[in-house]
């Protein structure tokens, strides 16, 4: 079954095998996992939201149109939970140094994220150790918006044009949000490295 | 303005971290130090994404997961 397609894959769900339902979690639990761990850098919370994701998937997959790629389909609900979560939570960025909008040092002390914060348990520590890198902390201090966009694009290898597709959004709007996110990137490294 | 001397865009760029830029435009690459210094810079930040783990969640992820999946009853050969 491994060296089956998506869409075959899919087809056998449809048709009600449960190999063919685990061998979807198989191939898409880690990328989806790691896109909702990296959105909202919590890995209890993203692994209710993977699961809440799967979930909505596997329970809906009658409704899979297959002209459409399965995992732009499986993205597309992954990133919409973790949205809505950031909104509810009014997260616009998960900075560890503090909300975008604090105007003083007190205010941006006050609002930063510590990964230090929940030291104590090992589930802390290895978020620590995981989220922990130049790299993560300078996506973590991206948009939701342009996380997504430069996840999908760099970690996952999407074309814009999938990722377009996968986040309900006009091509020259991914473009844009992509190079504003390496820009972005460059500059938090850069500033690092200085 | 021709295509060895015009400036390289962003998306070429990205080609070029990724080896796919035309010929042409590598030749201006290669004589543009404004360029090969842009270049060099989105390349580390392309390099250090792309380089990026992919994390598992928790061991029986797959299982909970299918505690709450409804599958329907099975239809058809799928071994075929």
């Amino acid at each position: 079954m491994s060296a089956a397609s998506d869409q075959q894959i899919v087809a056998w769900a449809k048709q009600g095998h449960d190999a063919a339902f685990r061998e979807l979690v198989r191939r898409y639990e880690r990328p989806v996992f790691s896109l909702l761990y990296r959105m909202v850098r919590d890995r209890a919370l993203a692994e209710d939201l993977a699961q809440e994701t799967f979930i909505k998937v596997l329970n809906g997959i009658k409704s899979y149109r297959p002209e459409f790629k399965f995992s732009s389909w499986i993205f597309k609900i992954a990133n919409n939970a973790a949205i809505d979560h950031l909104r509810r939570k009014s997260i616009d960025t998960l900075s560890l140094d503090g909300s975008p909008s604090a105007e003083t040092p007190e205010q941006q002390r006050a609002t930063s994220l510590q990964l230090g914060d929940r030291a104590e348990s090992p589930l802390a520590e290895v978020e620590s150790r995981e989220l922990g890198t130049a790299i993560e902390r300078a996506i973590a201090r991206l948009r939701p918006e342009y996380r997504s966009c430069i996840l999908l694009r760099h970690v996952e290898g999407y074309s814009y044009e999938e990722i377009a597709e996968t986040l309900d959004l006009p091509l020259g709007t991914v473009k844009t949000y992509i190079h504003r996110a390496r820009n972005e990137l460059r500059g938090y490294l850069e500033d690092r490295r200085d | 303005m021709t295509e060895t001397t015009m400036h390289l865009t962003t998306d070429e760029i990205e080609l070029w971290a990724q080896g796919l830029l035309p010929a042409a435009r590598a030749m201006h690459l290669a004589d543009c130090s404004l360029c090969r210094v842009e270049a060099d810079r989105e390349r580390k930040v392309i390099l250090e994404l792309v380089q990026l783990p992919h994390f598992a969640p928790k061991a029986g992820f797959a299982d909970r997961v299918m505690a709450q999946v409804k599958i329907p009853t099975p239809s058809g050969d799928w071994t075929a």
